[in-house]
């Protein structure tokens, strides 16, 4: 499988010809199905809106960074959930639960756009998307559009971050090999990889830069 | 009794192997709704399986009913983290308050086996001063339980699970039934770190079978504790209580929703269980009725049982039911390595420590706070790095260098408060019925430990050469509701579980708990059960006789 388009002076290419999928022979059946469905023929959009699509879909390449072609197809699997309304089984006091909140916010988000850039969100530029995007995040817990902006945040990332972390082009780029039944791990401990991991080959690529190699 | 197999045969009762004893529930005893049998439960989590393995034991007829599915590990269950969203409670609940706590996935089980089937194994007992500590720390509540009245319960159940870890110099020192397992990347950093900077920690408490036992596996060290073990190694009710409850003539009665408790008017007593399977309202009559649905179910099906007798909900004459409903402060300090770590590789709970669990009298806060080993997951982790502000490619990059990090998370003890409670919402379920509205609001106490168990967490992962600390507040279990107390103005149960208010009504789940300490709650929770169905046991079978 191709890397996702990560630079590699900004995190790609750390795990060089690591591949997931390779190892799918030894997962048991029932994950196997579940892992591989993500990799088939996205599920259709049935919760959004045509105009609700276009919005999710650039917040969706914004949160990951995701840049065309995209690799993951974040927004399809936000929508599924959304449309089996597959939550996480809570909303906030005052918030509608996750469907609605995501239609309201996926509106208040082109509000900005137009007052902003005079376009719809996803019509904007992607430098002016970041930008709105970013000031909603930074309004941290003061209200935006009538809701505390963390918490559409959260909403937000939590939805995101799920359907992308799930993916295994995702691990492929942070090293992690996913499934590990029946097989489980047999060398475990500080630097020590099992024959199919692969070692970072930036290993001096830390956030902060304060890596030693 | 000496062996646990005499006991409990549970482990036995399953093929060798993973999987389940299909013969045993193709087999299942089944009772009719019109038929009284001597007890229903309420929920097959921790609580009411432990409870149904006991009374079945005893020769009670038992009904034990859940919500959720009758889970086939392997069919029902995969080694992937958003493949297992079906493991949790996810029904519609609103949260409020000044701190609103999430559910679901941070707490919430579902389904036979209840939150143990998501719940990473830690099982450290609770200390001798938890249940005191209105006493001696002048905060929260005092059991009408001591630690002694619990302690024989706590050692049948370390033997039933069964328990690996070191010696445990905490609270009341004892030992496991099982060697403590090797530790993996995280458990050595928190090893090292540990050992740098004075403060001692130990490998275990975790209910993860170290070795064969009975016909259970061994652990293979893959990592997904939290998405249930289809491996059988990791101990839930579903593989550790339910098979013996089978074997003795016990019904559990899946996918089953109960929305009300039924009292006669006249005797004041309970006579069943209104429930919905598949769509359809049925009644289940019994002689007494145990409700085990933790500390959000539990209060909403009293509060939603009301009559003439108890317009404000059952049992809740005096306004308790629902209140006193406990978290844990739970933050997740993790820090960055220049070696590979790689920490979702072995079982998440590793090492923990209980060196700062008391009162610390040069402190301005009161009770204390444990820390264990996390190893979150992707899904997880993006969340950790994600709560630092990061996101589109910062996030990406700093989700790249995943294998570097270590991850500890703390359990600090929150105090009892009454305004931290469940109230009926105006948001209604499918069912019908007013969805759990949970608000939760910290104080001073509460924050104070939160930071200080940051602190300590940041000291032991840099002593062991973490160059960048990161860290999460989040909060973790759920205890209280329907607590425990000596009188009825205090709690909603007696020590032994049963109700105040209706004679032959028992409440056997972490709603019960005054305190939560700094322990994770489940073998707290099974043992309180197992001692409640002792009593029951010893007791009258009608429950109507009250033992002094």
């Amino acid at each position: 499988m191709s890397s996702l388009p990560l630079g590699s002076n900004a995190g790609g290419g750390r795990f060089p010809g690591f591949d997931v999928m390779a190892q799918s022979k030894h997962w048991d059946e029932t994950t196997k199905a579940v892992v591989v469905s993500r990799l088939g023929m996205p599920p259709d959009i049935r919760f959004f809106d045509a105009a609700e699509e276009a919005t999710a879909t650039a917040v969706c390449d914004q949160l990951l960074d995701q840049r065309e072609p995209t690799k993951v197809p974040v927004v399809n699997m936000v929508d599924a959930r959304l449309a089996e309304d597959q939550t996480d089984g809570w909303h906030y006091e005052g918030m509608a639960p996750d469907g609605q909140s995501w239609r309201d916010s996926l509106a208040a988000l082109d509000e900005d756009a137009m007052a902003h850039s005079g376009c719809s969100f996803a019509d904007a530029a992607w430098e002016q998307q970041t930008a709105i995007l970013q000031a909603v995040q930074d309004k941290g817990s003061e209200d935006w559009h009538g809701i505390p902006a963390a918490r559409i945040w959260s909403l937000w990332t939590r939805y995101a971050c799920t359907a992308f972390y799930s993916h295994p082009l995702a691990w492929e780029e942070i090293g992690f090999a996913g499934p590990a039944y029946p097989r489980g791990y047999k060398n475990m401990g500080v630097n020590r990889l099992e024959s199919f991991e692969v070692t970072d080959a930036h290993p001096g690529q830390d956030p902060l830069g304060k890596g030693t190699s | 009794m000496n062996r646990v197999r005499d006991r409990n045969e549970s482990a036995w009762l399953l093929p060798a192997g993973p999987g389940i004893n299909h013969g045993l529930r193709d087999d299942m005893r089944r009772f009719g709704d019109n038929e009284e049998v001597d007890v229903v439960i309420v929920g097959c989590g921790a609580g009411g399986s432990t409870m149904a393995q006991r009374l079945a034991r005893a020769g009670w007829s038992v009904v034990a009913m859940d919500a959720g599915p009758f889970w086939d590990p392997e069919k029902d269950w995969v080694s992937d983290e958003a493949g297992s969203h079906h493991l949790y409670w996810t029904e519609p609940r609103v949260i409020g308050g000044q701190d609103p706590v999430p559910l679901g996935s941070n707490n919430s089980g579902r389904g036979v086996g209840g939150s143990m089937i998501h719940y990473a194994g830690y099982v450290p007992r609770f200390h001798p001063s938890d249940f005191r500590i209105h006493s001696t720390d002048g905060v929260g509540a005092d059991w009408p339980l001591e630690y002694k009245d619990l302690k024989n319960y706590y050692v049948d159940i370390e033997e039933e699970l069964p328990v690996a870890g070191d010696n445990w110099p905490w609270g009341d020192p004892h030992s496991y039934p099982q060697r403590p397992h090797p530790v993996s990347g995280n458990g050595d950093m928190f090893l090292r770190g540990a050992l740098a900077c004075g403060v001692t920690a130990k490998v275990g408490p975790v209910a993860i079978s170290n070795g064969r036992f009975g016909n259970r596996p061994h652990c293979i060290y893959r990592g997904f504790c939290l998405q249930g073990c289809k491996v059988n190694a990791k101990a839930s009710p579903l593989i550790t209580h339910i098979p013996d409850a089978l074997a003795h003539g016990a019904e559990v009665r899946a996918d089953s929703m109960v929305t009300r408790i039924e009292v006669d008017g006249h005797t004041g007593k309970a006579t069943g269980v209104h429930y919905n399977l598949r769509g359809r309202e049925r009644i289940q009559r019994a002689r007494m009725v145990v409700v085990a649905g933790y500390s959000i179910e539990t209060p909403r099906l009293l509060l939603n049982s009301t009559s003439t007798r108890f317009p404000e909900g059952l049992c809740n004459d005096f306004d308790l039911v629902g209140r006193y409903l406990m978290v844990q402060g739970a933050p997740q300090t993790a820090g960055r390595f220049d070696a590979e770590v790689r920490m979702w590789k072995g079982p998440p709970p590793e090492v923990s420590t209980e060196d700062f669990y008391e009162t610390d009298p040069t402190k301005s806060y009161k009770r204390g706070f444990s820390i264990q080993t996390v190893s979150p997951l992707p899904i997880t982790w993006a969340e950790h790095v994600a709560a630092q502000g990061h996101w589109g490619a910062g996030l990406r990059q700093y989700m790249s260098d995943y294998v570097h990090w270590s991850c500890l998370g703390a359990l600090c003890e929150f105090l009892p408060l009454p305004e931290n409670r469940v109230f009926l919402s105006d948001e209604k379920d499918r069912h019908g019925l007013p969805v759990a509205h949970f608000n939760y609001s910290r104080c001073e106490n509460d924050r104070q430990l939160m930071s200080a168990a940051q602190s300590v967490m940041e000291n032991i992962l840099q002593a062991a050469g973490a160059d960048e600390v990161i860290t999460i507040n989040r909060y973790a279990h759920l205890v209280g509701g329907a607590r425990m107390g000596s009188d009825e103005h205090s709690g909603v149960v007696d020590g032994d579980c049963r109700s105040f208010a209706v004679p032959n009504l028992y409440i056997a789940d972490g709603s019960v708990l005054p305190t939560e300490g700094s322990a994770n709650p489940a073998l707290t929770i099974m043992a309180i059960a197992a001692r409640a169905a002792d009593r029951m046991t010893t007791g009258s079978r009608a429950g109507q006789v009250r033992q002094s």
